[in-house]
C-alpha cells in the first residue's frame, strides 16, 4: 500500500481483518492436520513415502512419471535414477541408494564413465551398510571398466582392510599408486595395511612360539610321567588289537606313548592338570572321595614328593568337615585306599607313603589325568559294608 | 695389438650383411681382446668398432648379438672407456628403449652396462640426465619391483644401477619424495634371496640415503619403517626372552628357528653402516635405543666371524650404549673435529687397519 495509514484506513483494516475471521478462504488448510497435509505437497516434502498413490500423492506421482517416462533415452533415465541414488545416499538411506544405483546400471546405456561412477557409488552405500563382498565386488568391476579410477581403488583397498585381509589390500594400494603416485589416502592406507599385516604376521609367530613351548612342556611332562613308570589309563576307547598278555605291556605302553594332551586333560573338567616344577617334580590334581557321604575334596597341585599325612593334617587337622555329621572323620582313623577296577580289588595305603610311590605301583592307573583315592572311616558301620566281598589288598 | 690393417680388415667384418660364421669368428675374437685392459685402451681408440659392436646387438643371431653385449659390459667396466661409449658412440638412448620393452631379451646385459657406467659420478651425472628423459627413475623403480616385468631378464642389476644413481641428490631426492613414496617400495628387497646383487644394490640405495641425515626422522618413522628391513638381515634364530621380544619392532618379534642371516659379509657390512648412519641425530639415537636394537647387536656380534663386519658392529653398540654425546655435538656427522684430533683419528684408523689386514692374513693361513 502506497498511501500511508490514515484513521480511515485503519477502520477499514479492522473490517478486513474481521471479514478474516468470519469467512474461511477456499481451499484452506484445516487448523488441525495442516502438518500432515504441508507433507503431502511435494515442495515441503521433507522425506518421500515410499509408495507412490496416485490418488494420495497426485503432484509426486506426475512427477515420478515425467522422470521414469519411457520416451526418455536410457542415458537420461541412467543419469537421473544416479542423481535420485545421490540423494538417498546422502541422506544416509543406502538400502535406496543401491536400489536406484542397480536400476540404472540395468539401463545397459554403454556410457562407461556412467557406469563406473554408478558402481563406486554402489560400492560405497554397500560399504556403509556392511556389504563387504558386495561393495568388493563393485569396486572390482569398476576399475575393470576404468583401471586406475581413484574412488573405486580406494574403496576396494578399504573393503579388503575390513575383510583383514591386508596382503590384498596393500595390491589394491600398489595398483592405486601406480596411476596416482601423489595420492595421499592411497599412500596412508596402503601403511595402515602394510602395518596390520605385519602385526598379524608377528601374532601368528608369537603364538607359533607360545604352542611350541607347550607342546614342550607337556613332552617333558610325559617324560617324566614314563620315567617314573607310571601309567595313565586312555579315558575311552578300548585298543582294537587282540589282547594277548605279550601285547598287554605294549598296550600299556601305547597308552603313554600315545596319550597326548587328551589323556591328561583333566584340566578341562577340573581347572587343574599335572604339572612339572623347576627342580623336576610332578604335582598332581588329586581326588579324595568319601563314598559314605557322597562328597570330594580336590587337591589342585599335590607334590609327588609329598605324602598323604602332609594333606590329611590340614584337610582333618583343626576342623573337620561340615559333612561329617557323626564327626568320625578324624585323622588317625581315616584309612586309604585306591581302587584296582580291573581286578575289582582295593589297596590300603599308609598315609605316610609319598604320592608318587602309590602313583608307581604297578596296578595303579592314573584315570582323567587325575589319581583319585577313596578314604574310609576306620571301623564304622560304612566301613565294614563298604568293603564287604572286595578283595583287599596291601600296597 | 693390431696393426692399422688389420684393425681396417676386422671394422669390415663387423657389418651386417658380412658372412654369419666370419661375424661371429670376428666378435669372438675382440670379445677375447675386451677380456684384458690392454684390449679395452686399444678398442678406446677405436669409436667407429665400438660404434659397429653395438649396431652388431640388433643382429638376429643370438650368439653375435650376446658376445656384443658382452664386449660392451667388458668395455664400460673400464672408466677410461666411459667418454668413449656414452657421448661418441652414444648408445645409452638406445640402450633405455629397448630396456624399456619388457620383451627384450637382453636386459640383464643392458642393465649390466649402466651399472657399470653409473659407477663414477662424472658419467653417472651424464647419464642420469638421459635417463630422466628416455625412461624416468620412477618406471626404473616400476621395472625393479615388478615380478617377472621381462620374462627373458632377471633385472637384478637395476639395483645396482639405482645404488650408483643415488650418489646423486637429484636421485635421492626422487627416492625420498614423502608425497611418493618410492623407498617404500624397495624395502621388502632387503631380503631377497634369489639375488644378492638386487640385494646389495637395494641397500646400497637406503645406505646412500641415509647419508641425508634430513630425511632420517622421516625415514624412521612409521610412513617408511625403514629400520626393521635393516635389522631383519641381521637378526637371528636364538631364542630371546619375552621381555626381549616386546620390546622389539613388531617384525622382529618371535623369529622362528630357521630365520637366516644375510650370508654376504659385504651386505652386513653394508647394513650396519646404513644403521649407524642413522644414529647421526639425537632422535635418531633415540629411536633406536627404545627399539631395543641393542638386543639385536648382542646376539649378532655373538654369531659374527668376519672381523671387519665385528669392528663395525662394534661402533654401533658403542654407540648405542654409550652415553649421549655433549652438547653441541649431537649430530654426529655435522661435529667439527680439530685437525690435531683429526691427526689421531687417522692414524689410529691406520693402525686398525693393519689389524683388521693380519688378522685376515692370520684367517686365511689357517
Amino acid at each position: 500500500m502506497a498511501s500511508p495509514a490514515t484513521q480511515n484506513d485503519s477502520d477499514d483494516d479492522d473490517v478486513f481483518a474481521e471479514a478474516f475471521k468470519r469467512h474461511k478462504y477456499k481451499n484452506a488448510f484445516n487448523e488441525e492436520n495442516w502438518e500432515e497435509e504441508f507433507d503431502k505437497i511435494p515442495m515441503f516434502m521433507k522425506t518421500v513415502p515410499d509408495e507412490i498413490d496416485p490418488n494420495e500423492y497426485p503432484e509426486l506421482a506426475h512427477i515420478q512419471a515425467i522422470i521414469h517416462d519411457e520416451d526418455r533415452t536410457p542415458a537420461e533415465k541412467a543419469q537421473s535414477l544416479k542423481d535420485e541414488g545421490n540423494a538417498f545416499f546422502k541422506e544416509k538411506n543406502y538400502q535406496k541408494a543401491i536400489v536406484a544405483y542397480t536400476a540404472a546400471l540395468k539401463n545397459k546405456c554403454g556410457d562407461q564413465d556412467l557406469d563406473t561412477v554408478l558402481l563406486t557409488n554402489r560400492a560405497a552405500a554397500h560399504f556403509h551398510l556392511g556389504n563387504l563382498r558386495s561393495s568388493l565386488n563393485d569396486a572390482t568391476t569398476a576399475k575393470k571398466i576404468t583401471p586406475g579410477h581413484l574412488k573405486a581403488l580406494i574403496r576396494g583397498a578399504q573393503c579388503c582392510m575390513e575383510l583383514r585381509n591386508f596382503a590384498t589390500a596393500i595390491q589394491w594400494c600398489e595398483e592405486g599408486l601406480k596411476a596416482h603416485p601423489t595420492d595421499k589416502k592411497l599412500r596412508d592406507l596402503r601403511t595402515a595395511a602394510d602395518k596390520h599385516k605385519r602385526s598379524a604376521e608377528r601374532d601368528a609367530r608369537k603364538a607359533k612360539v607360545k604352542e611350541k613351548k607347550l607342546n614342550n612342556e607337556k613332552e617333558a611332562i610325559m617324560a617324566a610321567i614314563k620315567e617314573r613308570g607310571i601309567k595313565l589309563l586312555q579315558s575311552v576307547k578300548p585298543c582294537q588289537s587282540d589282547s594277548d598278555a605279550e601285547d598287554d605291556d605294549k598296550e600299556s605302553l601305547t597308552a603313554i606313548a600315545e596319550l597326548s594332551l587328551d589323556g591328561l586333560s583333566s584340566h578341562k573338567a577340573t581347572g587343574a592338570q599335572v604339572f612339572l616344577d623347576e627342580q623336576h617334580n610332578l604335582h598332581w590334581p588329586v581326588l579324595f572321595l568319601y563314598p559314605e557321604h557322597q562328597q570330594s575334596d580336590f587337591i589342585s597341585a599335590f607334590c609327588e614328593n609329598n605324602s598323604f599325612l602332609d594333606h590329611f593334617a590340614v584337610m582333618f587337622g583343626e576342623e573337620l568337615p561340615p559333612w561329617d555329621v557323626d564327626r568320625k572323620y578324624h585323622l588317625q582313623n581315616l584309612q586309604l585306599f585306591f581302587e584296582d577296577e580291573e581286578r575289582e580289588a582295593l589297596y590300603k595305603v599308609d598315609p605316610e607313603t609319598s604320592l608318587l610311590k602309590v602313583l608307581q605301583h604297578k596296578r595303579f592307573f592314573v584315570k582323567v589325568g587325575t589319581p583319585s583315592f577313596i578314604i574310609l572311616v576306620n571301623g564304622s558301620s560304612f566301613w565294614k559294608q563298604f568293603l564287604t566281598g572286595k578283595k583287599i589288598r596291601a600296597l | 695389438m693390431l696393426s692399422d690393417s688389420e684393425a681396417t680388415e676386422l671394422l669390415s667384418f663387423l657389418t651386417p650383411a658380412t658372412r654369419p660364421d666370419v661375424k661371429g669368428h670376428t666378435t669372438s675374437y675382440i670379445l677375447g681382446l675386451s677380456g684384458n685392459r690392454d684390449g679395452c685402451r686399444f678398442l678406446r681408440t677405436k669409436p667407429d668398432f665400438i660404434a659397429a659392436l653395438f649396431a652388431l646387438t640388433s643382429d638376429p643371431s643370438i650368439a653375435i648379438a650376446k658376445d656384443c653385449y658382452h664386449i660392451l659390459i667388458n668395455l664400460s667396466a673400464d672408466e677410461t672407456l666411459h667418454q668413449v661409449l656414452v657421448t661418441d658412440v652414444g648408445m645409452v638412448p638406445s640402450l633405455l628403449k629397448n630396456l624399456k620393452d619388457p620383451q627384450y631379451p637382453f636386459s640383464d646385459q643392458i642393465c649390466t652396462i649402466l651399472s657399470n657406467l653409473t659407477r663414477h659420478e662424472k658419467t653417472c651425472k651424464t647419464l642420469f640426465k638421459v635417463l630422466q628423459e628416455e625412461v624416468g627413475l620412477a618406471q626404473l623403480v616400476d621395472m625393479l619391483c615388478t615380478e617377472a616385468f621381462n620374462p627373458h631378464a632377471k633385472l637384478h642389476y637395476l639395483a645396482p644401477l639405482l645404488s650408483n644413481l643415488t650418489q646423486l641428490p637429484e636421485a635421492r631426492r626422487f627416492l625420498m619424495d614423502k608425497d611418493r613414496g618410492v623407498v617404500q617400495r624397495l624395502l621388502p628387497f632387503t631380503q631377497f634371496q634369489a639375488s644378492a646383487v638386487r640385494r646389495g644394490g637395494v641397500i646400497g640405495v637406503l645406505r646412500n640415503c641415509c647419508f641425508d641425515y634430513a630425511n632420517h626422522e622421516w625415514l624412521l618413522s612409521d610412513q617408511v619403517d625403514i629400520l626393521p628391513f635393516l635389522l631383519l638381515p641381521l637378526a637371528g634364530p636364538e631364542e630371546l626372552s619375552e621381555e626381549d621380544n616386546e620390546g622389539l619392532p613388531v617384525d622382529l618379534q618371535y623369529l622362528p628357528e630357521d630365520k637366516k642371516r644375510e650370508e654376504d659379509p659385504d651386505i652386513r657390512k653394508m647394513l650396519l653402516e646404513t644403521l649407524m648412519l642413522l644414529t647421526a641425530t639425537k632422535d635418531g639415537r633415540r629411536t633406536m635405543k627404545d627399539k631395543n636394537v641393542y638386543v639385536i647387536m648382542r646376539e649378532f656380534h655373538r654369531w659374527e666371524k668376519d672381523p671387519r663386519v665385528t669392528t663395525a658392529c662394534e661402533k654401533l653398540v658403542e654407540v648405542l650404549i654409550g652415553d649421549e654425546p655433549e652438547q653441541g655435538m649431537e649430530n654426529l656427522l655435522e661435529v667439527n673435529i680439530p685437525d690435531d684430533v683429526q691427526e689421531k683419528l687417522k692414524e689410529a684408523d691406520v693402525r686398525e687397519q693393519r689389524e683388521l689386514e693380519a688378522e685376515e692374513e692370520r684367517t686365511r693361513k689357517q
